[in-house]
């Protein structure tokens, strides 16, 4: 086994794009009274999917090392997408922010951060478990 | 590290909803006030929310896209209304000559309702900001226990 697998690269960035979303969730709600402020979505979960490669159909072949890779390896060119929130209903004073909703994705947002790290724990138990067992 | 910033973010929103609630509260204890230090009746008082990057160092921008993104807020400035509204009380000791007081433009409901406001958001904050104390401390459990 890999010490430094795929499995564990992406759980580590799965965690640190959603450290990124509970910012960006921060940031909406601290100016949801702020005229003119504009609520900003992010998505990455379509980035982490291409970069896994679960399915093996994007895979590239590299044959130069500058080359970007998309399969194996490709997590260090993530970056999420963060955009103005196309359905946010404007108010008077032109801000988007929906508060009920950015407070339903924040729960969202740390069960599955919760969740991420439960994952790493368990992948490291496994790992001293294989460790250990000539014990 | 991105959780310290998203602590930062919901703090100023804390500040500066504590700033729209005192100067509700301000003008709703100031409603009947004629005589202030700058003379005349009181002046409403408004505060205007603005927001900034979240990030202020050089390394912290060079992190990339979020900088520009994530978004503090602060109190910009502090409007004073200049409407005076006039009412007709001979007796009152600041009555002019035709018996009119000039009294501070303050609605009480329009006050409370804008309190509100202030304390849900305010709220909203708290919660914002005990979310990411939790993610935090969640953090802190990888590598434990195993």
């Amino acid at each position: 086994m890999d010490v430094n697998d795929k499995t564990l690269k992406a759980l580590t960035t799965a965690l640190n794009f959603r450290e990124m979303r509970q910012e960006l969730i921060s940031s909406n709600v601290a100016n949801a009274n702020t005229p003119g402020y504009k609520a900003k979505k992010m998505d990455f979960e379509e980035a982490l999917a291409r970069a896994l490669d679960v399915d093996g159909q994007m895979q590239m072949n590299v044959k130069d090392e500058r080359h970007h890779t998309v399969g194996n390896g490709g997590f260090n060119n993530l970056e999420p997408e963060i955009y103005d929130d196309p359905n946010g209903v404007v108010s008077e004073n032109g801000n988007t922010v929906d508060v009920e909703a950015e407070m339903a994705k924040m729960a969202e947002n740390k069960l599955m951060y919760d969740a991420l790290v439960q994952l790493i724990n368990k992948k490291m138990g496994i790992m001293k478990y294989a460790i250990n067992s000539d014990k | 590290m991105d959780l310290l910033s998203s602590l930062r973010i919901s703090s100023s929103g804390l500040a500066a909803q504590r700033k729209r609630m005192e100067a509700h509260s301000s003008n709703i204890a100031n409603a009947q006030t004629t005589r202030t230090a700058e003379g005349g009746p009181y002046r409403r008082k408004e505060v205007v929310f603005g927001s900034e990057p979240a990030r202020e160092t050089f390394s912290e921008i060079l992190e990339g896209e979020l900088s520009e993104n994530a978004q503090t807020v602060h109190a910009t400035e502090v409007v004073h209304s200049d409407k005076v509204v006039y009412k007709h009380d001979p007796s009152h000791p600041d009555a002019n000559s035709e018996g009119y007081v000039a009294m501070p433009d303050i609605n009480p409901m329009v006050e409370m309702a804008n309190m509100i406001e202030a304390q849900r958001a305010y709220e909203s904050n708290v919660t914002a900001l005990n979310v990411t104390k939790q993610m935090a401390t969640k953090t802190l459990e990888i590598g434990r226990g195993n």
